[in-house]
């Protein structure tokens, strides 16, 4: 990151906590409602020292990991199968579509009766959630590859598992790492969301702990939290994979 | 010795509703290690004919022999050299002159042993390590040629691969695929529209018709090598091939 940049960040989120300090103390909303930064700094303190909130993001990640995982071989799995299969395409394609557009919560009842409240059920809505982002952008990114890679290959002797190994993944790389980027974001919103209805540790749970003990301050902290996780993962992970992948594919 | 013979080759191109008939019966009889040049007005088809020879397509009627046995998919035994190279950003240079020998499962150490010979070949050692978007378009082209020849096909078919190239590097390109045919003994078809590339280039030039396109004439060169693009004796020569393509550019 480039340095003014960085200071033009720093300088803005001290203003923002300033503001929100002068609200909190200007008593607008009652404190019950709307935290001091110091109350919340104090709540993350807290529940960091006790270790709750580091379990909390363990097992939070790690659902997300492993959800993530399956929603990654499966889709581009799927996905490599609609680009290369027409019949595939026509029928699965169709299905694809409409289970994308199902919001993650909305596999949550599903979920519990088919896993009950466990971490498989969790895992379960996590992978669904995103497994169909990563699906479509698969088909899409192996569609528009470039035909005399895939020719080239096929003349040199490629074919099938080999194919998908050595050139349909890598060359529609650049597609599959948006993919990936969106299903992170939609797995994590899995996470979080089943975790919540779930009420079954992790950071969803912690989150409606809170709201059950009516704390505002752990609500506060808890959100800040899955923000700045989302930041990490988002900026700097993907950022990292993408901006590697654009220059070394040509495409910058 | 025949080593590829095409026997009436009938193509249509799909163009929505309606069919067009592009090579209209395309008759041509290779010896081995000649090296065939395919000129002929845009369009008329000659693309297609290699990549029919290539197995890349099928012909709607008509056969392609190779060695006596009629081509019914793509091999090894002939590889196709892209006009933009069609080479794997993902890969450096070394792995993209492997990538065939790599999916014949051949071993890393032979591997590097053979592509070392072709790297040298086309003075590319220096940059084996690089990734293809660091190279010039003439030195990508360098790296298609090698890739193709470490397959050690029987025939070489190249269409239009110097189409892209400034004037000296395509000139330069010119003498050393000379030097290349000479060394190699390989069969090579070559598909240009520049017809002095042809001849410096071609023991044999066929001139295909327009659409549908046939074979109109088939002009033996027998002239010293390596001939050079700017050698007056090959202009009498040139103008007989140019007499023979004029009407065919009209009526396109």
């Amino acid at each position: 990151m480039k340095k003014p940049t960085l200071v033009k960040q720093v300088i803005f989120y001290v203003i923002l906590v300033v503001i929100w300090q002068l609200i909190a103390m200007s008593s607008v909303w009652p404190n019950n409602l709307f935290p001091s930064p110091y109350e919340v700094a104090e709540d993350l303190v807290y529940t960091a020292s006790d270790g709750s909130l580091f379990l909390g993001i363990g097992t939070s990640i790690l659902r997300l990991l492993i959800g993530l995982t399956i929603a990654i071989v499966g889709g581009m799995l799927l996905g490599i199968l609609m680009a290369r299969v027409e019949t595939v395409n026509q029928t699965i394609g169709s299905l694809v579509l409409g289970l994308q557009s199902i919001p993650s919560v909305a596999w949550v009842p599903l979920a519990i009766l088919w896993f009950g409240i466990t971490d498989a059920g969790i895992i379960f809505v996590t992978a669904l959630s995103s497994m169909f982002a990563i699906t479509i952008s698969t088909y899409t990114g192996v569609k528009t590859i470039n035909p005399h890679y895939i020719e080239a290959a096929r003349n040199m002797g490629a074919k099938g598992t080999q194919l998908a190994a050595y050139v349909l993944i890598p060359a529609a790389f650049p597609h599959l790492i948006s993919g990936f980027k969106q299903g992170w974001a939609f797995a994590w919103r899995g996470v979080i969301g089943a975790e919540l209805l779930f009420s079954f540790l992790g950071l969803g749970f912690l989150l409606n702990v809170g709201r059950q003990l009516n704390d505002i301050s752990q609500v506060f902290a808890i959100m800040l939290v899955i923000m700045m996780i989302g930041i990490v993962i988002d900026g700097i992970i993907f950022k990292r994979i993408e901006n590697k992948v654009m220059s070394r594919w040509g495409l910058r | 010795m025949t080593k590829l013979e095409a026997k009436n080759i009938v193509k249509y191109f799909k163009h929505e509703s309606h069919r067009l008939k592009a090579l209209g019966g395309v008759n041509l009889q290779i010896e081995d290690g000649e090296f065939v040049c395919l000129v002929g007005p845009s369009g008329c088809g000659k693309s297609t004919f290699l990549r029919i020879v290539a197995g890349l397509e099928t012909p709607d009627e008509g056969e392609i022999f190779f060695d006596g046995k009629p081509v019914t998919t793509t091999g090894p035994e002939r590889i196709i050299v892209f006009q933009e190279g069609a080479l794997f950003p993902w890969l450096k240079v070394q792995d993209n002159v492997e990538f065939g020998l790599k999916m014949a499962g051949i071993p890393k150490d032979e591997r590097a042993q053979i592509s070392k010979r072709y790297l040298d070949m086309m003075q590319l050692t220096k940059f084996a390590d690089s990734y293809t978007y660091q190279l010039s378009t003439g030195m990508k082209q360098r790296v298609a040629i090698a890739r193709a020849l470490v397959m050690d096909p029987d025939v070489l078919l190249m269409d239009e691969p110097f189409a892209a190239l400034d004037a000296q590097t395509r000139d330069l390109l010119l003498v050393e695929m000379q030097l290349i045919w000479e060394k190699t003994k390989k069969t090579i078809l070559f598909v240009t529209h520049n017809v002095t590339e042809a001849t410096v280039l071609g023991t044999k030039v066929a001139v295909f018709s327009n659409r549908p396109s046939t074979i109109k004439k088939v002009i033996n060169i027998d002239y010293k090598r390596p001939r050079l693009v700017e050698d007056q004796n090959l202009f009498p020569l040139q103008q007989e091939i140019l007499s023979e393509l004029r009407p065919e550019v009209k009526k396109s």
